[in-house]
């Protein structure tokens, strides 16, 4: 069934700073509340002739760069800490609210109100457009996301977030999804009166049915400053693992993902900066037990850093209890969370 | 003569032991970037071998009778 959480928007987190460096595409720290709602991806638009010979089919559209480490990702638990109590209500088959509660030592407590809306442009079987997502805190922070399909091939999306009555991140993108390659680009935090911005580009060309080559290119500006990021990334995919490198002049970034069987879900993950001289190697697992409708993932890093999850569907009722621990040796510190989610 | 034979035998064994030890000294300073950087990449390695080798069981199967 896979976990309930990842079916969840991920919940955004105020940016300390205000404004930041986008990303979430490799190797650059990310603002937060940028994050895609999970939309499946619009299939490729095939020639008539393709399904005869599979062995010598052209190689179909490879995906975005952003999922190309996705799958390893999602095989790692989510840190949790303090209780977490989210309802979620279906008003109509387009209209959906939800109630989160925080209770939190960490980080602030609090009550967020969302609401998704999924349009009546149907492109696919699980999929309609436009999708307006939203939430706010009790503080009027808000995260609001916009994603619309223009044609066949172009998606848009705009996302905002403020944060006590100010503007803090703001972006646009466009994405162009063609038989075998997907590009994109993407505006963060423009502002033409100081003259500043981020603009990020993304190409991924599928050169086989197994592999795939792109390349990234972050060029951000502000007064008295510029500067441009390049990095390149390349995936392989086998008839079940996924093997992707991503290297670039921040660092690298591998991950390799292996599905040993139904139940059973590795991923292993290598990080390394030449700006902060660190690196760091992840080992996950995910055991999804569905007949006892139990999905367990853990994590151990060369960082000492051990974390596990835990979640179990109460069947028949809509109800999720998600467990979660994580102790840090070095650090000597230790997290657990507690998470119920209704409907 | 055989002082200097002795001093010429010495030699190449202090120079063993002298690259045993820098050998010893780089393995285990954790704060050398290269050395960090060598084990992750060992680790790594050994996470992908562990994953291809060792994950093929089914959990799920009826446990033997004993």
């Amino acid at each position: 069934m896979g976990s309930v959480l990842a079916a969840t928007p991920p919940p955004p987190t105020p940016s300390p700073g205000g404004g930041g460096v986008l990303g979430g595409t490799g190797l650059l720290s990310v603002p937060p509340g940028f994050s895609m709602p999970p939309v499946s991806p619009v299939p490729p638009p095939t020639s008539p002739g393709q399904a005869a010979g599979e062995s010598a089919s052209p190689p179909s559209n490879p995906g975005t760069y952003e999922e190309c480490h996705r799958k390893c990702k999602e095989v790692f638990p989510m840190q949790m800490e303090g209780v977490r109590l989210v309802v979620n209500k279906g008003l109509s088959n387009h209209f959906q609210v939800s109630h989160t509660i925080t209770l939190s030592s960490m980080a602030d407590s609090g009550y967020r109100f969302g609401a998704t809306y999924v349009g009546t442009q149907q492109t696919g079987p699980a999929e309609s457009f436009p999708v307006l997502v939203g939430d706010m805190d009790n503080s009027g922070s808000l995260n609001a996301q916009v994603i619309h399909q223009l044609t066949r091939t172009v998606r848009s999306k705009i996302a905002i977030q403020t944060q006590h009555h100010k503007f803090v991140n703001w972006q646009c993108d466009m994405e162009y999804r063609g038989g075998n390659f997907t590009s994109a680009v993407t505006l963060g935090n423009p502002d033409i009166l100081i003259g500043s911005g981020i603009i990020v580009a993304h190409y991924l060309q599928s050169i086989s049915p197994a592999l795939a080559l792109g390349g990234e290119l972050v060029y951000h500006r502000r007064p008295g400053e510029e500067g441009a990021v390049t990095s390149l990334i390349g995936r392989y995919t086998g008839s079940n693992y996924v093997a992707t490198l991503t290297l670039g002049g921040a660092g690298a970034h591998a991950s390799y993902y292996h599905r040993a069987n139904d139940q059973l879900q590795l991923g292993v993950e290598f990080e390394g900066s030449t700006q902060t001289r660190e690196t760091a190697v992840s080992f996950g697992y995910q055991l999804d037990l569905a007949k006892a409708n139990l999905l367990f993932k853990g994590s151990v890093d060369s960082n000492l850093v051990m974390g596990a999850v835990l979640e179990k569907k109460l069947q028949p009722l809509p109800l999720s209890l998600a467990l979660g621990a994580f102790l840090n040796q070095k650090k000597n510190t230790f997290q657990c969370g507690f998470n119920v989610t209704v409907g | 003569m055989s002082g200097s034979g002795k001093k010429a035998v010495g030699a190449p064994a202090g120079g063993v032991v002298e690259w045993i030890s820098t050998a010893c000294r780089f393995a285990t300073d954790r704060n050398d970037f290269r050395r960090n950087l060598l084990v992750n990449l060992g680790l790594f390695a050994a996470g992908v071998w562990v994953a291809r080798n060792l994950s093929d069981f089914d959990l799920m199967s009826p446990q033997p009778i004993t």
